[in-house]
């Protein structure tokens, strides 16, 4: 069961404060403190969400000889073949080569142009892990990982061993709420469903589907009595209920006869783009939020954050048949993105970011790979400071130094410090950059400067 | 898909409203048959049972009430416990054909619904339903190719729904459909030649969702604390791959040998010894397998390992409980389940008959609700089912051919996005729920795309699809609004008649006013549109949504 509302204020003002000499303050008064000037620029960020933990290990694959056969050893009948890498020329070279998916031509081709970059071995963190610490259990290890939706609720969360119940994408819009109150729908807009990233305290995110906003088919004007019968069911629903359950019901109901007809008004104004989508629910849903993105003047958002996901990624069988369409429909879908990014002309204001589980074992099940720790994952988007590899590539040999146990590679680079980049380019303040990302304090690193 | 929905209402909505014909019709026969001597020896009123009915069944009906009234709430349950079970797969193996393979997985919700709303084994049923969200498997997987598959696998939670978790976990453990879901069969002994080392999936979910999940628990329910006031991992890596060994050597039942699978997925899975680690294995509470046992007495024991944790009781508990009756349930009424889970009062434990008793028995689900905190919302897709019950839906061809109720109800039987259902039993709304630190699961299928779908289909299965509907297609399931036809002159009278058949008459003043309001606009000669109007009202509102 979650806390109530004042403990979790606790949790989140003790988190903000931390070891640093920072006077505690009650969290109604950090907003006073934080962001308020509207903005006067437009910066979104898209959070793309691979469900299942993806194996990114054969996402970016080193293709120097000497690593690319340590590789090929630990994944055996999984490793892909070294001469169907797709090659990558990162900026800055670690003195090997890589390359990517033989899939995963869409990244090939952002990386290579600079509109991509790779974050190396990043996973949830409490302060930097070795593996002497990994082995006597460490209390900077995060619980319960290798278990899907913990794991997730950490990316989304980053709430370590805290017991916060709200999201990193909802926390950014609570701090940044005053600095954003001219906008007419909430900062938070999901494509996937109810998600804990974008679940606020104060700030409840907004959900569409991958076709716009679904409308109440007998409430609309153009049906018999359907003023009418909208007025009379708003009139109800505003009158209040006898069960907390009903409020809550009644609550999602307003909202949506609220948003749904201006949202789809909107979105009449750029009934299609040129730029094809692959024929797959997440390039529906990236498709519907490049609509979003380019009618947001309607809203008057200066501040967005989308969550896209796709699902599918709990590769225990069949890797080898699954993953090739896994990595396509991923990679292809956002180069799809970027392109429609430049055809509105918001390319320069749009970061894409991946986040998922957890990676996963670098041993073999047989046919398939079990849930393992930390992976890699993509940043997509002009202002990125791309093709680079931003990190250490670990050692990808079992029982090696990354190894946890059991080729379960321990993350080198913590997801707080991957929120906090992408924060502080979204606009929040340094001050209140620890609200966002709670563990980031431990870590020496602040920024990993891929957004410049 | 729910565009098209939306579309159809529009175009048809403005022509054609009403239809023709209903205003004229056969007065109902009241009160059919003589009653006993007494009807209501229990003295349950109507809002009572409509209460429990709606706790324990897909819907209450007339004559479920009646039934309850006679029966009383133990001796309905001991009856619907002695009702043979109607299972999917004779059911879809009765039906023609369909043109297309994958039409299949049409007949098995066919299956599903005919039996949800026109079964009589409605307790069966709900637990049966309840079980297979905790004990998932989906069709959205390499399932999709087995339609059979999955409802055999319906099939062992509806024979096994008052039967005993041990069994039960040993029967979903073994069936080939789990076994492909979660990756169990085909899983082998390690190669460390070749790097592999057993498939942790099956090991991991089994005791995470299935039974005992991730930290120790009181017989409460709430987390068990070491003496720093931190909460106990019930399990470690090690436990974990002990158990991922002990999951090896199955395969589909019926295999020539490990490598020729039979692909039969209405029979267990069977055993290759030659495929089996004979190993140690590390199990829960300490407990070590010894060497060289066969992969059926490693499979016993293992199995017995986790029924026997102290965590199995309350975790299921709470479960069953929030599917059921509430979603906050207090931890005394956990811990009053929990015992009979534990013991039955005959020294059986994992008793499901026993639980679903001690559940719907209970005083938390009997007395008053103690304040506005109390209950849940109804699952989207038993809102759809109770509509149907309450006005005796069905289609003129026999059928309930729904092929996508997830594209409108955000679920649909073994079509759960992933192992972990369509929401956890732990979410919480951002919002009042949260802030007086109470979840609600349904509420995690639940926002603003959702609710218009959920009230969509809900106004065409009203509006387009009742019993005076112009053009029904043999396919379409229609309520039955007849009797209420008579009534349709007089707005309060006509919600009064609705609110009993769907709320028992605990209807808001707010909603009478709204719905009544709403059928006083509509013509008198149109009677068939007035009734629909105010069960449209009704059946759409957060009233009919929740559960007290």
């Amino acid at each position: 069961m979650t806390k109530g509302m004042m403990k979790r204020r606790t949790l989140l003002r003790l988190a903000a404060s931390g070891g640093m000499a920072t006077a505690l303050y009650p969290f109604g008064s950090v907003r006073v403190l934080g962001q308020d000037a509207p903005f006067s620029d437009y910066r979104c960020l898209v959070n793309l969400f691979l469900f299942g933990g993806n194996d990114s290990f054969n996402l970016v694959i080193p293709r120097s000889e000497a690593e690319y056969n340590v590789y090929a050893q630990s994944r055996q009948n999984l490793a892909l073949a070294r001469e169907d890498l797709l090659p990558i020329f990162p900026s800055t070279t670690d003195g090997m080569e890589y390359g990517v998916h033989p899939s995963a031509g869409g990244l090939q081709t952002l990386f290579n142009s600079g509109q991509a970059c790779i974050i190396a071995n990043v996973g949830p963190l409490i302060a930097p892990v070795t593996k002497d610490d990994f082995l006597n259990g460490s209390s900077s290890i995060p619980p319960r990982l290798f278990s899907h939706n913990d794991q997730q609720d950490q990316w989304q969360t980053l709430k370590g061993r805290d017991n916060l119940v709200s999201g990193w994408a909802g926390r950014i819009a609570d701090v940044i709420s005053a600095a954003t109150d001219q906008q007419t729908l909430p900062l938070n807009v999901s494509t996937a469903g109810t998600n804990l990233f974008q679940s606020g305290q104060d700030t409840v995110p907004y959900t569409i589907s991958e076709e716009g906003a679904d409308a109440y088919g007998a409430l609309e004007d153009s049906v018999t009595l359907g003023t009418e019968r909208r007025q009379a069911f708003q009139d109800y629903l505003a009158g209040g209920f006898p069960s907390v359950h009903a409020r809550a019901l009644a609550e999602v109901h307003q909202r949506s006869l609220d948003r749904a007809d201006r949202v789809n008004e909107a979105l009449a104004l750029v009934p299609d783009l040129d730029t094809p989508f692959p024929a797959s629910s997440l390039g529906a849903q990236l498709k519907i939020i490049a609509r979003m993105i380019a009618v947001k003047d309607e809203f008057r958002m200066s501040r967005q954050i989308f969550f896209a996901a796709a699902g599918g990624f709990d590769t225990h069988d069949d890797q080898n048949a699954l993953q090739p369409g896994l990595i396509a429909n991923v990679t292809d879908s956002l180069a799809a993105f970027q392109t429609a990014m430049v055809e509105i002309g918001m390319a320069d204001q749009v970061v894409t970011f991946t986040q998922s589980d957890f990676g996963r074992t670098l041993t073999s099940n047989g046919d398939g790979t079990d849930h393992g720790w930390g992976g890699h994952q993509l940043v997509t988007g002009n202002p990125v400071a791309g093709g680079e590899i931003y990190g250490r590539m670990p050692v990808l040999e079992i029982g090696g130094e990354d190894d946890a146990t059991g080729g379960r590679i321990i993350p080198s680079l913590s997801a707080d410090q991957y929120a906090a980049t992408l924060a502080r380019w979204f606009g929040v303040e340094e001050s209140d950059i620890r609200l966002i990302a709670p563990n980031l304090e431990n870590f020496a690193v602040q920024d990993l400067g891929f957004l410049g | 898909m729910r565009h098209v929905i939306s579309v159809l209402l529009v175009t048809l909505l403005v022509s054609s409203c009403g239809g023709g014909g209903g205003g004229s019709t056969v007065p109902p026969s009241p009160g059919g048959t003589a009653p006993p001597p007494d009807p209501n020896p229990f003295s349950i009123s109507d809002a009572e049972a409509v209460r429990f009915l709606r706790q324990a069944t897909f819907g209450p009906t007339a004559d479920s009430i009646t039934r309850l009234k006679q029966t009383g709430y133990e001796g309905w349950i001991d009856e619907q416990i002695l009702l043979p079970p109607s299972l999917e797969l004779p059911y879809m193996d009765s039906q023609p054909e369909p043109e297309e393979f994958f039409e299949l997985h049409t007949t098995r919700m066919d299956a599903w619904f005919q039996h949800a709303v026109t079964g009589s084994d409605q307790l069966r049923q709900r637990m049966a339903f309840a079980l297979s969200e905790i004990m998932v498997i989906s069709q959205l997987s390499v399932l999709a190719r087995t339609p059979r598959g999955l409802a055999d696998y319906y099939d062992v939670l509806i024979r096994h729904a008052f039967g005993n978790y041990r069994e039960l976990m040993e029967k979903v453990t073994l069936h080939p459909a789990m076994g492909v879901y979660l990756s169990m069969l085909g899983n082998e002994k390690p190669d460390p030649e070749r790097n592999i080392r057993p498939d942790e999936n099956y090991a991991r979910e089994l005791m995470q969702l299935f039974t005992i999940g991730l930290v120790e628990l009181n017989p409460d329910g709430s987390p068990r604390l070491d003496a720093g006031g931190n909460e106990i991992p019930t399990y470690d890596q090690g436990i974990i791959e002990g158990f991922a060994h002990v999951y090896t050597g199955w395969t589909f039942g019926g295999s020539s040998s490990f490598h020729s699978p039979s692909f039969l997925f209405t029979i267990p899975m069977q055993s290759f010894p030659e495929f089996h680690d004979t190993g140690e294995k590390r199990l829960l509470n300490g407990v070590v397998l010894p060497t060289g046992q066969s992969p059926e007495k490693d499979l016993a024991d293992a199995l017995d390992n986790i029924f026997f944790h102290d965590n199995v009781p309350p975790f299921v508990s709470l479960r069953l409980i929030q599917r059921l009756v509430t979603a906050n349930p207090s931890p005394d009424y956990i811990e009053r389940v929990a015992g009979v889970f534990r013991d039955d009062g005959t020294g059986q434990r994992g008793n499901l008959g026993a639980v679903v008793k001690a559940i719907l028995l209970d005083d938390e689900a009997r007395q008053p609700a103690s304040d506005d905190t109390a209950g849940k919302l109804v699952e989207p897709i038993i809102r759809l089912t109770g509509l149907w019950r309450a006005f005796d839906a069905k289609a003129r061809n026999g059928r309930f051919l729904f092929a996508a109720p997830e594209f409108f109800f955000s679920q649909a039987p073994l079509r759960a996005p992933s192992v972990f259902n369509f929401f956890t039993p732990f979410y919480s709304p951002p919002g009042e729920l949260r802030s007086l630190g109470l979840v609600s699961p349904e509420m995690q299928i639940t926002n603003e795309t959702s609710t218009a779908n959920v009230n969509n289909y809900l106004a065409v299965s009203t509006f387009l699809r009742n019993s005076s509907s112009p053009d029904l297609e043999d396919s379409e399931v229609f309520i039955d609004i007849e009797s209420e036809l008579e009534l349709a002159a007089d707005p309060g009278a006509l919600v009064d008649r609705v609110a009993d058949r769907l709320l028992a008459g605990r209807i808001s003043s707010a909603l009478h006013d709204e719905a009544a309001g709403m059928v006083g606009l509509i013509p008198e000669d149109e009677p068939a549109f007035r009734v629909a109007e105010a069960i449209h009202a009704i059946v759409t509102s957060p009233e009919y949504a929740y559960l007290r």
